[in-house]
């Protein structure tokens, strides 16, 4: 819902062809030029042989009917009959080049802004909605691709048409043909004017639709709240004045649609009796034949859908170049972390890791880390405890280097950090996050993830190792069982022991857990601290504890807070001190407790965080 | 549209229930007919002046030529008139295109909102039961999808099959007229276009469908890829992310190309046949022309009817496919439409003031109409108004369906139930849960500004200080106003995000106001701190003063004051009492109050160990 708002918003800017922004949309289509070229040159064939349509009619009254010659009107007929044929050919072949053209650009475009999107930062990730990002690769790719294709395609042939069909009457009679001449703008400027109110009516409709989405899905959703307050009659009250809006928009954007196509033809219709009256008149003197004159009248019933199509492309043009500029500004925007030019790439992160006086924020004037410093030994276990917003997730992320100190250095093996390059750092480190994040797709291929080339039977050791063999080999399909989107099908409690197998199978040097708060049942949970004690085996571990049993087995526990460390030291020295420590730890001794007697019921949220 | 009297937004399309979809959609339209007859009526005016025109054109082809005396005496006075004519002709036609797609629009439109509103209304209503088996993802789908394709079938579908049926018709008369030989030649290949469109667009639909189905789920996969940044960069798997990407966005290339090649195949070829078929008319028309059987203006106004008989049957293919889908839609929408309603005002009696809470379970039972174990079993208790009554007891053992009878979210199957000694299922639904109040564990907040949300319940208007004044026993107001918008701060989505225990105590400000008899109380306190755990307590404690209060708990703190605690386990009640005579007694409720001591010895022993 969210996602459509985005889109619906972003729908509305329009921005002003400028000359970069044209040159680098044309970029977009010289690889494929002759493409462009064919259809191009196929629809100015068609658009031009359109009018021969008209003249050979008027051929055949005037050289054909009227003397009474009907070899005559054969030979045009057969002329008609070419001419038809090889326009067949022609629509065959700029639909074909076009329509595939604009699946091509679309597809060129897609694949750009998604590569570039991986090798954005994270920090990107954070200031941009995922429905934003989405419409980058996907709306806003249609459109420009749509302008460059089936929009180009319109307005060639609207232009074309226009202008061979003036040159026929301008040759039949040149002076009536400047007087249609002359009103084709007015029309055009009618045109483009209508087509505008129409699209924002219809945008109208369009946000009022997702308002009332919005508003039954809330109700379904908060059903048993509405029944037990008796709210049906005043929700209805409500929800009538959006369906009420709603009508308002579509019915006006749809009687406006209606009334563009009549309006431009009685206008028309009033060049038209002028020129029966003045061709009528004039054919008395033999200026004017009567297929001259069905020919004007033919040329300018015609001549609305060229116009018709030259106002839809023109309106909905500068929506799609404010498209064009959203996608090349993402593409422009480079990554915030990116390789040292020299970096190297390492042969083991297994030393020491140490923070030297860190500072870090991720807005101005809002630290997150301030002078942050800690050393870790190889192999040791540091558990990372602290309320929510101290930075305990932050400093994983400078680890990982999702981000880099603002200030300050990180050292690994005594060396900076970024000398080395992230893929030898990141192909290094197994992460488990608090939500775990899968794949839609066979659980087979979720825990491959962490090592893309690893046998089934490699798959299979790590789902054991991480006790979450034995609830996947109780699937029919085993390990072919399909996870749903994003999982859905699976219990977090499962989602979590199948992203500890794929932390498992990747073989890593350092561990990264985000230890779940949510809580799952005790057999889980004890499968899942097996898993995780496996992993912390002989490798520098940092996890974000809440659980006690995790929190004992570290070797060290850091107590983070606003941005610094409070406390720092082993599970008992620090109970001995009464600080903060204490205080958390009490308090989740007794929610733990009270849970695992069964006091408490599941389903509730741990005290620590 | 002032011809016709506004019709009511609301309608109850249950009257449109019937077996043949085409008389059900008939059955929707009452208030709208005539308007859609206007609007079908107008496309044939249009489609008459249209035809008109042409006919006017051969007169006056055939009055320049000489064929024809000039109808008002002088040629130059008849020009004017035929030129006027053309005019008038371009009005009406235009005129009644307009009228016609307005009046369809507002049919169409208005069919839509009445349905929109019933189905709302219709699915607020509808049961416990249904709701719990029915995913909402399903019923929005329906709701949007399935109403826009209903609301093609009216807008488009519908007037656009009658304006081709129209054109085609007048157009073949008025042929006809002119020369029947002629008529006959014209519409030689029309039956094999129509087949071939229809053809055609059944599967191009399919191809489009496909191609769709791809976009979705290259959406899946980048929607998956772009909420998983972390994860792709924790394992480096950028690379692979980029192939995968590649394979998805490939296939939609490949499916859109296959789509386009039907395309550009159907177009020329139907071009083709519609063009030889015209230029089998132009010259039979011609050969009539020059033998005298038809008059030389003939032609060209046979030129320009010809047109209007065979280009737009192309677009009666897709026209008829769409309808199809519009028709499997509307069944969707109508499985909705069929399912029963809770009957909320139902009720023997109707009771002027409000119930003083006086509650008797005689041997209740209950079980789910699909289920086949009883989730309740032989429920028996009595309790006085103003008590408070406690239910403890794990997951499943029968608290919260216990207290789902109250308000009737499901009706006993067996026993009784007395309210006030009167028989529950004879007061209605409606006045039921105006009497009763529930603060749920997780709360349902609406995505509307706080104050709103804390006024949901009353269906009064409620002054601002009636509003804080609820906040404030809550203990919720000093959070409110520390938001920068106050109570006028959006929930949900675009708003803030509250804790649980935030909601929690909007919902009992919300209740406060409503201020019902009898409560029924999630009590969840201990997923906030001490300090918030406290207000809370105070909070509900204020809340239960003077009403009948049913409290699910989940710890021993909270039961211990209670005038009722009833031990549950798998649907039946194994003790019952006040504290103190269930610590006296030995059973279940004993050992978990001993645990909480344990607890607290254990937490010493653990800290001594340290030292």
């Amino acid at each position: 819902m969210a996602d459509e708002l985005i889109e619906i918003e972003e729908e509305e800017y329009t921005s002003q062809l400028t000359g970069p922004t044209f040159a680098r949309i044309a970029a977009l289509v010289k690889p494929h030029w002759r493409w462009m070229a064919g259809f191009l040159t196929a629809i100015v064939v068609t658009a031009a042989l359109d009018a021969f349509f008209t003249y050979i009619n008027k051929l055949i009254i005037d050289n054909g009917i009227v003397p009474g010659n009907f070899n005559l009107v054969l030979k045009y007929a057969v002329y008609y009959g070419g001419i038809q044929l090889v326009q067949s050919g022609l629509v065959f072949t700029f639909i074909y080049l076009v329509g595939i053209l604009g699946e091509r650009i679309q597809y060129d475009l897609r694949k750009s802004t998604f590569n570039h999107l991986q090798d954005l930062s994270l920090s990107y990730y954070s200031q941009n909605a995922v429905g934003r990002l989405m419409a980058r690769v996907t709306s806003d790719s249609g459109r420009v691709s749509n302008l460059m294709t089936w929009g180009l395609l319109d307005v060639t042939w609207a232009i074309v048409n226009v202008l061979t069909s003036t040159i026929f009457m301008l040759i039949i009679n040149w002076k009536l043909g400047l007087i249609v001449f002359s009103i084709i703008p007015i029309l055009v400027i009618i045109a483009v004017n209508f087509r505008k109110k129409i699209l924002t009516e219809f945008r109208k409709s369009r946000r009022n639709n997702s308002k009332i989405t919005g508003e039954y899905n809330q109700n379904f959703q908060g059903v048993r709240v509405v029944k037990a307050l008796g709210r049906e009659e005043e929700n209805l009250r409500e929800f009538s004045i959006l369906t009420d809006n709603m009508f308002r928009a579509s019915y006006r954007a749809a009687w406006l649609s209606a009334l563009f196509l009549p309006t431009v033809q009685i206008i028309s219709a009033f060049a038209l009796g002028a020129i029966v009256w003045y061709g009528g008149l004039q054919s008395q003197y033999g200026a004017f034949t009567v297929g001259s004159i069905n020919a004007f009248v033919s040329y300018l019933t015609f001549m609305i859908w060229p116009i018709q199509d030259l106002a839809r492309v023109y309106a909905e043009m500068q929506h799609s170049i404010a498209s064009a500029e959203r996608i090349f500004k993402l593409i422009d925007t480079p990554p915030e972390v990116q390789d040292r030019p020299e970096a190297l790439s390492a042969d083991t992160i297994r030393g020491e890791i140490e923070f030297e006086h860190v500072d870090f924020y991720y807005e101005d004037r809002k630290p997150i880390l301030t002078d942050f410093s800690l050393k870790v030994k190889p192999g040791e276990t540091i558990a990372l405890v602290g309320p929510t917003g101290g930075g305990k997730t932050t400093i994983v992320n400078l680890l990982c280097r999702f981000y880099e100190p603002k200030n300050g250095i990180i050292r690994i093996n005594g060396h900076d950090y970024t000398d080395y390059t992230m893929q030898s750092l990141q192909s290094r480190v197994g992460i488990v996050l608090q939500t775990p994040h899968l794949f839609s797709g066979m659980i087979l291929e979720n825990i491959r993830y962490g090592r893309l080339d690893a046998s089934d039977s490699d798959v299979e050791q790590a789902a054991k190792v991480a006790g979450a063999h034995e609830f996947i080999a109780s699937f029919e399909k085993g390990y072919a069982q399909d996870v749903g989107e994003g999982g859905n099908l699976l219990s977090v409690g499962q989602k979590q022991l199948i992203s500890l197998a794929r932390a498992v199978l990747a073989k890593p040097e350092i561990f990264i857990m985000d230890e779940a708060t949510s809580s799952v049942d005790t057999l889980t949970e004890a499968l899942i601290q097996r898993g995780m004690e496996a992993l912390m085996q002989g490798r520098t571990s940092f996890i974000i504890a809440h659980r006690l049993s995790t929190i004992r087995r570290a070797d060290r526990i850091v107590v983070i807070e606003a941005g610094g460390i409070a406390e720092m030291g082993t599970h008992a020295e620090l109970l001995r001190q009464r600080g903060h420590y204490y205080r958390l730890y009490t308090q989740q001794f007794k929610f733990e407790k009270e849970r695992a007697y069964g006091v408490s019921m599941p389903g509730v949220v741990p005290v620590i965080k | 549209m002032a011809v016709i009297a506004p019709p009511k937004t609301y309608f109850d399309f249950r009257k449109a229930v019937t077996k043949n979809k085409l008389v059900g959609l008939w059955r929707m339209m009452p208030d709208y007919r005539l308007s859609y007859a206007a609007a079908n009526l107008s496309l044939g005016i249009s489609a008459l002046a249209k035809m008109t025109t042409y006919l006017l054109l051969r007169n006056f082809a055939d009055t320049i030529l000489g064929t024809t005396q000039p109808f008002a005496g002088t040629l130059t006075r008849t020009l004017i008139l035929i030129a006027a004519g053309f005019v008038v002709l371009a009005l009406f036609e235009g005129g009644f295109a307009f009228l016609s797609g307005r009046l369809a629009a507002y049919s169409a439109e208005g069919i839509t909102r009445r349905f929109r509103n019933f189905l709302y209304d219709h699915i607020q209503r509808l049961s416990f039961a249904y709701h719990s088996k029915t995913p909402t993802g399903d019923l929005i789908e329906r709701v949007t999808s399935d109403m826009d394709a209903v609301r093609g079938f009216f807008n488009e579908q519908a007037i656009g099959v009658g304006r081709i049926i129209a054109l085609f018709v007048i157009n073949f008369l008025a042929i006809l007229d002119l020369s029947w030989k002629l008529a006959l030649a014209s519409i030689a290949v029309v039956p094999v276009i129509l087949v071939v469109s229809l053809w055609f667009f059944k599967k191009v639909t399919k191809a489009y469908e496909a191609y769709q189905e791809q976009e979705a789920i290259l959406s899946t996969t980048l929607q998956e890829n772009l909420t998983g940044v972390r994860v792709v960069k924790a394992f480096a798997r950028q690379d692979y992310e980029k192939e995968k990407f590649e394979k998805d966005n490939l296939e939609k290339f490949l499916r859109g190309r296959k789509f386009i090649r039907m395309h550009s195949l159907f177009w020329p070829l139907s071009d083709l046949a519609c063009g030889f078929q015209m230029l089998v008319g132009f010259v039979f028309a011609a050969y009539l022309a020059i033998h005298g059987e038809i008059s030389v203006g003939t032609y060209p106004a046979y030129v320009g009817l010809v047109v209007w008989l065979i280009w737009p049957m192309r677009n009666l293919g897709r026209l008829v496919v769409q309808t199809s889908t519009g028709l499997v839609s509307y069944e969707r929408l109508m499985e909705i439409v069929r399912q029963e309603r809770e009957p909320l005002s139902d009720g023997k009696i109707q009771p002027e003031g409000p119930v003083d809470g006086q509650i008797i379970f005689e041997n209740v039972s209950f079980q789910y109409e699909d289920g086949n174990n009883e989730v309740l079993k032989d429920i028996s208790f009595s309790c006085q108004p103003g008590q408070a009554i406690a239910l403890l007891g794990s997951t499943g053992s029968g608290k919260t369906s216990l207290v789902n009878l109250l308000p009737r979210f499901h009706d006993y199957t067996d026993g009784h139930i007395l309210l006030d000694g009167v028989e529950l299922k004879d007061y209605s639904r409606e006045y039921l849960r105006r009497q009763i109040g529930i603060v749920e564990q997780e709360p349902f907040l609406f995505s509307r500004s706080i104050g709103e949300n804390i006024m949901y319940g009353v269906d009064r208007h409620v002054p601002q200080e009636e509003i804080e004044k609820a906040a404030r026993a809550a203990a919720v107001h000093d959070v409110i106003c520390s938001f920068p918008d106050g109570y006028n701060t959006l929930v949900g989505e675009k708003g803030v995000t509250l804790s649980g225990g935030q909601k929690q105590r909007v919902a009992v400000a919300r209740t406060l106001l409503k201020n019902p008899r009898i409560l029924i109380l999630d009590d969840s306190t201990s997923s906030v701190d001490t300090e918030t755990e406290a207000e809370i307590r105070t909070a509900l404690d204020g809340l239960m003063k003077n009403r009948t209060t049913f409290i699910i708990a989940h710890r021993i703190q909270s039961v211990m004051n209670a005038d009722l605690i009833l031990v549950m386990d798998k649907g039946a009640i194994i003790q019952m009492g006040r504290h103190a005579d269930l610590v006296a007694q030995k059973g279940m409720y004993r050992q978990i109050y001993n645990i909480q001591t344990r607890i607290d010895e254990e937490l010493e022993t653990e800290i001594a160990s340290v030292n």
